[in-house]
């Protein structure tokens, strides 16, 4: 009986630090605005899910979920632009390692590796993940035409702000 | 029992590392609702309306054009461009379903009212919807002079459009509509001839690039000949659509010239097999007013 105790204070522990957080609401803000035009987007529905055993980490996000402030802009975000029929979402699969989230970040059908800055504020309930980078849009086979070269900016900004919460 | 409890928990405990392995897989059952955008690229197809609205807070303006015929004096009437027909639309997105719109039209300086609701929006995901179903209904008042030396009631110049868009994106290639249509004229020439009228247009676009879609629509149910001996044909148009940021460009060319619903429906006296041929053009241009 003793023994079964032990077995079962370890699995306990076993699946403790078997933590993982997850959220299907995270927010995931895009904007590749310039001075001649304000293109800004916020999706809140990404998905994001972290593993405190060995440090994976992932977020999606569907690219349709990104709200614009113009049902025009938005339009065209989904059909000239990020083609989201064909590419519906946005992926970064990887491991959160001493302040960096290094991963595969797959956007528009390109893979592509990545290693950014990011920061986890860890707690037993929730793990908050907050990371600022920028995407360079062509890398990622989107063209941008020469009409509007001037109104978008090539460097596209990132917000990443997750609460994820322990499963 | 004992080793019942064991298997168990070791059982249990295989499954928590085998989750782990599969963190990702919770990625791939997401069921959120994929709504479809841009079935078509603006509010009118050619000559009819498409399932599409400006969003909310989206002011259009919309300038139509239909030219001369081609055996009208073609050159002498630079390519028809010399009397040509013009219509104006100013409609604005109340809500994201909601539309409301007025026109003024020169042909039998028709002015016009709209109103079109967006009832159901195709979708995958949570939910399937297969197709989109807009409703659209106008208002049209005839400002020409009649010259038929009779005095006419106010109501006579009066006429409605009232349509069912069914609409279908089946890639993002291709889309497709069906709009049952009934048209109803307060005044006909002769008693025997119908104040109501049923059609049925159908309509598709193909897009060849990203921003360009060539076009095509057809409305059946139109050819009759009323018994004062007036013969009315089959509507249709073939065109391409030409986007550029904020602006859609529409060319066609139709055997119609009326820029209003009843009349291009109902009652298009033209014909191709005669040269009844027009080329024309829609463009249109949104503000965004409300953010």
């Amino acid at each position: 009986m003793k023994k079964l105790f032990t077995l079962l204070a370890l699995t306990l522990g076993l699946s403790l630090s078997a933590q993982q957080y997850m959220t299907r609401q995270g927010s995931l803000t895009f904007d590749a605005g310039s001075p001649l035009e304000d293109i800004v987007a916020i999706s809140n529905s990404a998905t994001a899910v972290y593993d405190v055993q060995d440090g994976k980490l992932g977020v999606q996000v569907l690219m349709t979920s990104f709200e614009f402030k113009r049902a025009l802009m938005q339009e065209h975000f989904n059909e000239n632009y990020a083609e989201s029929e064909v590419y519906p979402k946005a992926v970064f699969k990887g491991k959160f390692e001493a302040g960096r989230a290094i991963g595969a970040l797959t956007i528009h059908g390109v893979t592509k590796d990545v290693d950014v800055p990011a920061k986890l504020d860890l707690s037993k309930e929730t793990a908050h993940l907050v990371a600022e980078f920028a995407v360079t849009i062509e890398e990622y086979g989107i063209a941008i035409p020469s009409a509007v070269a001037n109104k978008i900016d090539k460097q596209a900004k990132i917000l990443v702000d997750c609460k994820l919460v322990a499963k | 029992m004992r080793s019942f409890v064991f298997a168990f928990l070791i059982f249990s405990a295989v499954q928590a590392f085998g989750q782990e392995d599969d963190l990702f897989d919770l990625f791939d059952d997401v069921e959120e609702v994929q709504l479809t955008y841009a079935t078509f690229k603006g509010t009118q197809l050619i000559n009819s309306a498409t399932n599409e609205t400006p969003g909310e807070g989206v002011l259009q303006y919309v300038i139509a054009h239909r030219f001369g015929s081609f055996n009208d004096d073609y050159l002498y009437n630079f390519f028809g461009l010399d009397n040509a027909q013009i219509r104006m639309q100013l409609d604005y997105g109340m809500t994201d379903k909601l539309n409301v719109g007025i026109g003024r039209s020169s042909f039998l300086k028709v002015a016009d009212g709209f109103i079109k609701y967006k009832l159901l929006q195709q979708q995958t995901g949570a939910k399937n919807v297969p197709v989109s179903l807009t409703l659209n209904s106008s208002i049209n008042y005839r400002n020409a002079r009649y010259t038929d030396g009779v005095q006419h009631y106010t109501s006579d110049r009066i006429s409605y459009l009232h349509q069912a868009i069914i609409a279908r994106k089946w890639n993002r290639k291709l889309s497709t509509l069906v709009s049952p249509s009934i048209v109803h004229f307060n005044l006909v020439p002769t008693a025997q001839d119908p104040n109501t009228t049923a059609h049925l247009t159908l309509g598709g676009r193909y897009k060849i690039t990203n921003r360009m879609a060539l076009t095509g629509e057809g409305t059946l149910m139109s050819n009759r000949e009323f018994s004062s001996g007036e013969r009315y044909t089959t509507p249709f148009a073939l065109g391409v659509d030409i986007e550029t940021g904020g602006h859609v460009f529409q060319l066609h060319i139709s055997n119609t010239r009326a820029l209003n619903g009843p009349f291009w429906m109902a009652r298009n006296p033209y014909s191709a097999s005669n040269g009844g041929l027009f080329l024309g053009f829609n463009i249109s241009r949104v503000f965004t007013v409300k953010e």
